[in-house]
């Protein structure tokens, strides 16, 4: 259904003629290169934006949409009272025993190191960006499911999942043991239909709810068809919870909780009959759904709002919208066609659609170490004593990556009118600059290890770092999406040198690059670069992707 | 489904919304109803969101209905010999003792049953519609809070605070604002979660934006900034100068949020909206434990809710600030009648809301809920008061708005109820009767039914319902001249069962029960 927005008045697609689904044909140059770098990865150095702004569009996009290797699993990095798992080995489908909250503290505290670590080897690649975005349409709460080992169980399929099929990923989704117990599918049985799950696989997970056109009639679906999934989807429990020696997430179908009488959906699904199937009759429903075209342009509404903007007016509905559902459709639901074709389109790159997407917390948390290549203890163990420590910045931050808000996932990306929007607020500002400033000063002590960064080897990458100017521009067009504007140009260049003729900084820098190893000279110039990121970094527009 | 674009922002020029079936809201911008919201009316409304879908039949309980109940929901359901009497018809759960004490003390009212005709179980519509104040098949984008604000502040937030506006309208306690506070240039609420510790922010830039999404993004994220520094300077203060002379609070999410809301109105912040929630309510599974249904998830809720509210009455209280302040719970819809295997309920319809005060019109508002004797697995609760009723009385009492002017706000005019009082009642009233004098016979019926009422000459509405709240007829809509009536209803299209007939004039409200059978 498209949206009028009403938090900007005038749209993105305003200015902009047909054809914007069509190949992108202008320059390809870093701020094009950066643009998509931004919107796709949690972050690039200044060597990954030069490096692939010398390859071809459709190279980078093709680095972006690889298979990768999965991430090693994530380990016991120091719980040695765990019974069942020594320190440094993984604990996935290990026992635990119920009750032993010090031992799932520690696994969990172990998944949120493991996951921060994922998202910073992310590289330029978008699995990590589309398993969030996946993890924020197939909600599951972690309070809610409670064991570590379905959480990670539900994100491991995401992420293998991430750039593979649509149908199939509902499927699996729908067995997810973790899904199983978050919206109740283990205790919907034929005596007592529990509808939380058959409700949100067609509002949220599939097809999306319409306009009222009746009693009881969303136009997608209508609830008669709630009632009767949630009949074909009874039967199935999660299996592999802390009684048993080894504890393998998984779904166990059980005939005699399954309704075996005949479904029948309603008039939006021509009225099908599922008859008596078992353990297939899940698949069969969500085939039913897929036939309807409807759920290839809500998902992609979806992906839109997650990469491109949140505005979906009636021109983006018809000119990006319907041809990428179109797409993936022909594609048989496969995700990789339609972000190919998305990532290069000349909408993607137009003036418009470049910086007023807010990046949420977590991509902003993790660019800035990204970006400034802030590094951690070479031991394993104790890198993921930092990183499970950094995890709760995401919480403190108003987004907490196995803690969406409710089912629906976070507001940012569904509540109109505010959308991004959503993420900024008198309490979530302060928090955004106290982060910048810990990171930049060098004052963030996580565990034992103060987290820092080499501001000169950071300017290094960039050419003519040696000229005010050129330093600030490239620094601009690293940090920003847009460039700045005059004054902010000369304010900028008042911090790194107040009331000194531009050469001065010439001569200083040169100082520090034909001496490298005099402290005192490299730590006068660092001192100056510092201030000059603090402020950077605490600009909005460094808020914006 | 109709779309609503309230007042959309054209270059600095507010364009005038048709907010009425076709009357346009002229009254925004005229001086007549600038002053419409007194600037001297020092009055606070604190609104408690429970979030999920209040379980309301597990929170006040018909005793009268309990047959029903032990049939409908025996594994959740509070045992009788353990709940706390309200009335001789009313029950609370016994979790609720330190609510219990309000009531006793003529601080609360139970509004009965609120929620609105064709009722959406999806959680996100619903809560858009309870906090848009919008009917259930339109979007509108604004908030009923937002749209009181901006009636008499357009401009917000260009050039805001100022002289004589220096404090912020709304406070949302955590870390996102509240879309019930949503104008339609930006929100109306700002977002604190320590009112005690407030940093100022680095903004330096004045430069112009661009008139593209980026540069509008980015004038929001400035304005934002500016706004947090201005508005964060008077909350610090109001926060350094305030007490909670009663104490503790429990150290509970909700306690927290009430701690720091009196704080700040003790602090004397001119704040006339705080907005706090507890989430949870969405009990599908576990809402009470097996074998003791008076524990459980939904018992400790209750227990949160009720422990935090009886700290903050009291502390207003101990202060002399009672009578400035009202709090409201409100919930997206009730639950179903029938609990589910899982000790849990699912999505329902309508459910009580309560409010707290001294001057509030204390005691129980509404009839025990109609449940049908042998509910279906999918009926709610039917409704007996609109969720706009409440909005446009407490707007019309308590923040001394005109009645035209909040017709404007909710979009169309909703029946009266009293909810404030002279601040200086007693003891609750157990029956505090809005009804219309009106029958309906024969009852059950096959294919024709009469209506007859009593009409005091106001504009009658008269709605047939379903048991999940669809409307399925409007019966009447007009102004019945003063007497008797008889309305003859002509159900021959409906198949047989439980129907609800909702008669709603200015004054009254009253629900009935309407069976069909073949």
């Amino acid at each position: 259904m498209p949206s009028i927005t009403k938090a900007a008045d005038k749209s993105i697609s305003s200015n902009i003629g047909p054809g914007m689904i069509s190949r992108y044909s202008g320059p390809w140059n870093t701020e094009r290169a950066a643009h998509l770098l931004r919107r796709t990865t949690y972050g690039s150095t200044i060597s990954d934006i030069n490096e692939t702004a010398k390859l071809s569009m459709e190279e980078v996009v093709e680095l972006l949409l690889a298979d990768l290797p999965l991430p090693e699993e994530p380990i016991n990095y120091y719980y040695e009272e765990d019974p069942y798992v020594a320190v440094g080995e993984s604990w996935i489908d290990k026992k635990y025993i119920n009750g032993d909250n010090p031992l799932i503290n520690a696994r969990r505290r172990s998944l949120s190191g493991w996951t921060i670590k994922a998202l910073l080897s992310g590289g330029i690649n978008i699995r990590e960006k589309l398993t969030l975005f996946w993890s924020n349409h197939f909600v599951v709460q972690a309070t809610v499911v409670q064991d570590p080992n379905f959480i990670y169980h539900h994100n491991d399929l995401l992420r293998k999942g991430a750039l593979g099929n649509f149908r199939k990923l509902v499927k699996d989704v729908t067995l997810s043991p973790a899904m199983l117990r978050y919206l109740n599918g283990n205790q919907n049985t034929k005596n007592a239909p529990n509808e939380n799950f058959a409700r949100e696989l067609f509002e949220l997970f599939t097809i999306g709810k319409g306009p009222l056109a009746g009693a009881g009639d969303y136009t997608t679906f209508t609830e008669e068809d709630v009632s009767q999934a949630s009949k074909i989807l009874t039967g199935w429990i999660d299996q592999g919870y802390y009684y048993r020696d080894d504890n393998p997430a998984g779904a166990i179908y059980v005939n005699s909780r399954h309704d075996t009488t005949s479904k029948q959906l309603s008039h939006r699904f021509n009225r099908t009959v599922v008859d008596n199937d078992g353990d297939n009759e899940y698949a069969t429903l969500v085939d039913i759904i897929f036939e309807q075209e409807e759920v290839s342009r809500y998902i992609c509404r979806k992906l839109y709002r997650w990469f491109v903007y949140y505005d979906i007016d009636e021109t983006v509905e018809v000119q990006i919208i319907e041809p990428l559902a179109q797409i993936l459709r022909e594609n048989d639901y496969e995700i990789k066609p339609v972000l190919k074709v998305l990532l290069t389109s000349d909408h993607f790159y137009n003036i418009c659609s470049v910086g007023p997407m807010i990046k949420n917390p977590i991509d902003f948390i993790i660019n800035l170490l990204v970006q400034f290549e802030i590094s951690y203890p070479e031991d394993n163990l104790e890198a993921y004593k930092v990183w499970s420590r950094m995890a709760e910045l995401f919480a403190g931050f108003g987004m907490n990556y196995y803690e969406p808000p409710n089912v629906a996932g976070w507001k940012a990306y569904y509540q109109e009118p505010l959308f991004y929007r959503t993420w900024i607020t008198a309490a979530t500002l302060p928090l955004r600059q106290a982060y910048t400033n810990a990171i930049v000063s060098g004052q963030a002590k996580v565990r034992n290890t103060v987290l820092t960064m080499d501001t000169l080897k950071i300017i290094s990458q960039l050419d003519n770092a040696d000229d005010p100017n050129e330093l600030i521009k490239g620094l601009t067009s690293f940090l920003f999406p847009q460039p700045l504007t005059e004054n902010q140009y000369t304010f900028l260049k008042s911090i790194l040198i107040p009331g000194l003729p531009d050469f001065e900084w010439t001569v200083e820098y040169n100082l520090h690059l034909n001496d490298p190893t005099n402290e005192e000279i490299k730590n006068a110039v660092d001192l100056k670069l510092r201030k000059l990121l603090l402020n950077m970094l605490t600009m909005p527009e460094y808020y914006l992707s | 489904m109709k779309r609503r674009n309230f007042l959309r922002q054209t270059s600095g020029y507010i364009a005038l919304p048709t907010l009425l079936r076709g009357l346009p809201l002229t009254a925004a911008s005229s001086p007549l109803f600038s002053n419409a919201i007194g600037e001297d009316n020092d009055k606070i409304l604190i609104l408690i969101q429970l979030i999920g879908g209040n379980d309301g039949l597990n929170t006040i309980i018909p005793l009268d209905k309990y047959d029903i109940l032990g049939n409908a929901r025996s594994n959740i359901l509070i045992p009788e010999s353990q709940v706390l009497k309200l009335t001789q018809e009313i029950r609370m759960h016994p979790s609720m003792q330190s609510i219990k004490a309000l009531y006793d003390d003529a601080s609360m009212t139970v509004l009965q049953d609120v929620g609105y005709p064709n009722q959406n179980r999806s959680h996100f519509r619903s809560s858009d519609i309870w906090n848009s104040g919008s009917p259930a098949d339109e979007i509108w984008n604004t908030g009923w809070i937002g749209r009181y604000l901006e009636d008499c502040h357009p401009l917000y937030p260009e050039n805001y605070p100022n002289d004589t506006t220096t404090d912020p309208f709304a406070l949302s306690i955590g870390s996102v604002v509240s879309e019930t506070c949503q104008g339609t240039r930006t929100n109306f609420s700002l977002a604190i979660t320590d009112p005690l510790s407030i940093t100022p922010l680095a903004n330096n830039t004045i430069d112009q934006v661009p008139d593209t999404p980026y540069g509008r993004e980015l004038a929001f994220l400035r304005t934002t900034i500016d706004q947090a520094n201005e508005y964060g300077e008077v909350i610090s203060e109001a926060a350094a100068k305030g007490s909670d002379a009663y104490g503790p609070y429990p150290d509970t999410g909700l306690g927290e949020q009430l701690k720091a809301i009196s704080l700040l109105i003790s602090g004397g912040l001119k704040t006339k909206i705080y907005v706090a929630s507890i989430g949870g309510f969405d009990t599908h599974a576990n809402q009470a434990t097996s074998g003791d249904p008076t524990t459980g998830n939904h018992a400790e809720l209750l227990k949160e809710l009720s422990d935090a509210v009886y700290a903050l009455q009291t502390d207003l209280k101990s202060q002399g600030l009672e009578e400035k302040v009202i709090s409201m719970t409100f919930s997206e819809f009730g639950r179903r009648i029938r609990s589910n295997a899982s000790l849990g309920t699912d999505h329902g319809s309508a459910a009580p809301m309560m409010l707290f005060g001294s001057c509030i019109n204390a005691g129980i508002i509404g009839k025990s809920p109609l449940l049908p004797d042998i509910p279906e697995l999918s009926d709610g609760v039917p409704m007996q008061y609109d969720f706009r009723s409440v909005y446009s009385s407490i707007l019309i009492d308590w923040f001394d708005i005109d009645r035209s002017v909040v017709t404007n706000i909710l979009g169309d005019e909703f029946s009266y109820i009293p909810l404030v009082n002279g601040c200086n009642q007693t003891t609750a009233t157990e029956d505090i009767s809005l009804t219309v004098n009106a029958t309906v016979h024969p009852n059950p019926f096959y294919a024709w039914s009469t209506i007859s009422l009593e009409s005091k000459g106001e504009h009658t509405r008269i709605g047939l319902y379903d048991s999940i709240g669809h409307e399925l007829d409007l019966i009447a809509n007009r102004k019945l001249s003063q007497g008797p009536h008889e309305i003859r209803y002509d159900g021959s299209h409906l198949p047989s069962g439980n129907y609800f007939c909702r008669i709603t004039t200015a004054t009254g409200v009253k629900t009935m029960s309407m069976i069909k059978v073949r």
